[in-house]
């Protein structure tokens, strides 16, 4: 056997380990659902508690699995959409970890968290190619790494504050009328746990800032135009735009109750269809897309 | 003079009463204009911008009627749009001046707990007076606690800061965004662009046939720039990038994952993978090179404000056929007719310069291409066939016709631009992001405190405002616990009222 045909033997046998692994990671991911939907349906804390343990493991497991897939193609594992794909279903696990660690038994908002991480898992898994290709010149740039990983730790958060923002609309009816604390919230601890919401919103608006603005000089270093309106540029400006009036909307008394929380929920949306849905809106409508860059 | 006289001659008062400059100043404004503006940008992720009414016809896009009298392919540049954007910079700047006035006011004074309700209770035990008490405590929060002592009306309240205000930094970011938007005005108005193809040996003139907005108002024409540039040389790079046989449909992975069928990558033909494209330039100005560089994608030239970028390249193919001494001229991806032969000839990407493979080793790249044929059938459908690899000395044989490339040129494809508006925006914007880290990451308190004697003890009664994710409001009363607790007798402590 040559030596390229051993390199290459070598690489499809880490890529196929890689792949059950990153299967693995998406089953767990699903087992997670299922117990905080299981924590939903029967209000016991046993399934959620479980369920935050199971997505501890599959957390790990998933860090192990972009080291090595950092390791296969040498260089940082966000390239193509099946690796931002993965980076995102992690990234927004662990930041919900993060928050979560403080929570004395409320659950709830993993539900969302789960199954995006597990869809995020599942969509890379059965639609896009697992290869590890090389850098191509315009990703050559230092700007690569921060750009991605900070723009997907604002989506990170951005989840996060979204599923807390959630299940406080959700669950503030029952509290506030008085009837009995369920899953974690009561009258005392409703509103410190939906302020977290806000907090991480604030937190991640200027990793978005800086994910735009890193995109912006790097676009001009390797194309002399630092804004293109290129529809995933304008998505994220949207996307930019929708929190800053959330994050203002705060400070105005009459906008700060369900308004200012359409907001949050609607810049959710907004980050979601800048990651993946780009073209989403166009297609709908039968518009075609002339863009070079966009999905 | 005049005009400075003419300035503070308005009533700069009244102008503030005025209703509408008062709805200018207001955050609800703010958030309007904002909701405006993503109308727009929605619009413009949804209709391709800058794309010829002609293509977006072509490619089946509907809306037409709207899409002209809207102008929604080039939205970024309607009236609506621009009115938008000066109305939120208007607004922008009346808050940012309305704030500055306010924090200018506050920069020494405080007004600050007109109505002061403290949140925690500490008994001191530190067997003085009551003001003794207070200059210690001072002297805890001042030199142990770093905190800075405001001026405030009420005697009794004292009031001290710690951090960077987040006022002043809520007011630099907003600050910075408005030379954000003044830079993106910059470029609107001033800046241009233009590409040039350049072969190597070759000194190009550079006169740009773009022209900016400011001196398209004013009928100007493109002015030829005073240096010439040179290609020295063109240097192409691949990786050798395998292909994964990797199954697309759903079940065929499923099987992957469960162990039944394995990922393959395999080394095929068509294997390369573009790593580099670099253009050692040289810039001329008389007989006198002035600057040199060899430029790639992310590393651009820079010279009199005019920047050049590895944009693209061309390939030029002279093809032979038999032993013709006339050859066909076409270029790479381009569709070339040659009498004689049933169909049109496509050739590829030519691959030359230097691969970097697999195992580590670099090899030179014996100059290739793929070529194609393309045939029509009376239904206007087409075929195309693959004809296989064409070296640079090698040949292919079509109806009965030897086919070969007597030559190659490859062409260095630059774009340059001009654009006064990156400066500003890139000091703005890096202002923009300092402020605001240090606005949400960083960590601000202010503390309002009293002293009052109870039970012939003196207490401290406090109140502590906090920003920043950073700041920690437990931490800060541990660390006021354990100063006062060095200072006091034995006393429990841990316990606030």
């Amino acid at each position: 056997m040559s030596n390229l045909e051993t390199i290459l033997s070598r690489d499809s046998y880490i890529l196929a380990v890689e792949i059950r692994l990153f299967w693995l990671v998406a089953l767990i991911y699903g087992v997670c659902l299922i117990l905080y939907l299981i924590h939903l349906a029967t209000k016991k804390t046993g399934p959620g508690r479980m369920g935050t343990n199971m997505l501890w493991l599959g957390v790990i497991t998933h860090a192990g699995l972009i080291l090595l897939r950092t390791f296969e193609g040498q260089r940082a594992p966000f390239q193509t959409l099946y690796e931002s794909l993965s980076w995102f279903a992690w990234s927004t696990s662990i930041a919900y970890l993060y928050v979560e660690r403080r929570w004395e038994d409320i659950y709830l908002p993993g539900i969302l968290v789960t199954a995006l991480s597990m869809g995020a898992c599942l969509y890379a898994l059965l639609t896009r190619s697992p290869a590890v290709e090389p850098l191509s010149p315009p990703l050559q740039s230092y700007w690569f790494e921060w750009h991605v990983a900070l723009a997907f730790l604002s989506y990170a958060v951005f989840v996060v504050s979204c599923s807390i923002e959630i299940v406080y609309l959700t669950i503030k009816p029952s509290v506030k009328k008085g009837l009995r604390p369920e899953y974690g919230l009561n009258t005392n601890n409703l509103e410190t746990f939906h302020r977290q919401s806000f907090r991480l919103a604030l937190f991640g608006f200027p990793l978005l800032t800086f994910g735009i603005f890193s995109g912006a000089a790097w676009a001009n270093e390797a194309w002399g135009r630092y804004w293109g309106w290129d529809p995933k540029e304008t998505w994220s400006l949207i996307t930019w735009t929708v929190f800053a009036i959330y994050l203002h909307s705060m400070s105005i008394p009459r906008w700060k109750g369900i308004p200012a929380s359409t907001f949050n929920i609607l810049g959710f949306i907004c980050m979601l269809m800048t990651f993946i849905g780009v073209n989403w809106l166009a297609r709908l409508l039968g518009i075609p897309s002339l863009h070079l860059y966009a999905m | 003079m005049i005009i400075l006289t003419k300035i503070k001659s308005i009533n700069w008062q009244g102008i503030r009463e005025n209703k509408l400059y008062k709805r200018f100043a207001s955050l609800k404004t703010s958030c309007i204009f904002l909701g405006i503006l993503i109308g727009f940008y929605i619009i413009g992720a949804i209709f391709p911008q800058d794309a010829v009414l002609d293509d977006y016809i072509k490619s089946g896009g509907g809306f037409t009627s709207f899409v002209i009298f809207f102008d929604l392919l080039n939205v970024f540049n309607t009236p609506g749009f621009l009115i938008a954007a000066s109305l939120l910079s208007i607004n922008l700047t009346i808050c940012a001046f309305e704030i500055f006035l306010i924090l200018r006011s506050q920069s020494k004074t405080v007004s600050e707990g007109l109505q002061f309700t403290p949140q925690f209770t500490f008994p001191l035990d530190i067997n003085t007076q009551l003001e003794d008490a207070g200059e210690i405590v001072k002297e805890i929060f001042k030199k142990e606690m770093g905190f800075t002592e405001k001026t405030f009306t009420c005697q009794e309240i004292n009031i001290m800061e710690k951090g960077w205000s987040y006022r002043w930094l809520t007011w630099g970011y907003h600050l910075a965004i408005l030379f954000c938007l003044f830079g993106f005005f910059m470029t609107y108005i001033f800046a241009f662009e233009d590409e040039i193809t350049l072969y190597p040996g070759e000194a190009a003139t550079i006169k740009p046939a773009a022209i900016n907005r400011w001196n398209k108002s004013w009928g100007n024409k493109p002015q030829e720039l005073d240096f010439k540039l040179i290609l020295d040389e063109f240097i192409t790079e691949y990786n050798q990038f395998p292909k994964l046989d990797y199954p697309a449909d759903k079940l065929s992975r499923l099987a992957i994952a469960m162990g039944w069928k394995d990922p393959k990558y395999l080394l095929k033909e068509e294997s390369y993978a573009p790593k580099d494209w670099k253009s050692r330039l040289k810039i001329i100005k008389g007989n006198q090179v002035v600057l040199e560089k060899t430029i790639e994608v992310n590393d651009p030239l820079s010279y009199q404000g005019i920047t050049f970028y590895q944009a693209a390249y061309k390939q030029i193919l002279k093809v032979q056929i038999d032993d013709n001494p006339i050859s066909f001229e076409t270029e790479t991806d381009h569709e070339l007719i040659i009498p004689g032969i049933d169909g049109m000839l496509k050739f590829g990407a030519i691959r030359t310069g230097t691969l970097f493979k697999k195992d580590g080793g670099t090899e030179k790249i014996k100059t290739f291409t793929e070529a194609a044929l393309i045939r029509k059938d009376k239904s206007g459908k087409t075929e195309t066939e693959k004809l296989g690899k064409l070296e640079h000395d090698g040949s292919l044989y079509i109806d009965d016709k030897r086919i070969s490339i007597r030559e190659f040129k490859e062409a260095s494809v630059l774009s340059y631009r001009y654009d006064p508006g990156v400066p500003i925006l890139w000091w703005s914007g890096v202002t923009l992001l300092i402020a605001m880290a240090l606005r949400v990451f960083g960590a601000w308190y202010r503390i309002i405190y009293r002293l009052e004697e109870k039970d012939g003890m003196p207490h401290l009664l406090l109140k502590i405002k906090t920003r920043g994710i950073m700041a920690d409001e437990e931490r800060l009363i541990k660390r006021l616990k354990h100063s006062l607790e060095k200072w006091a007798e034995p006393i429990d402590l841990d316990e606030p009222v």
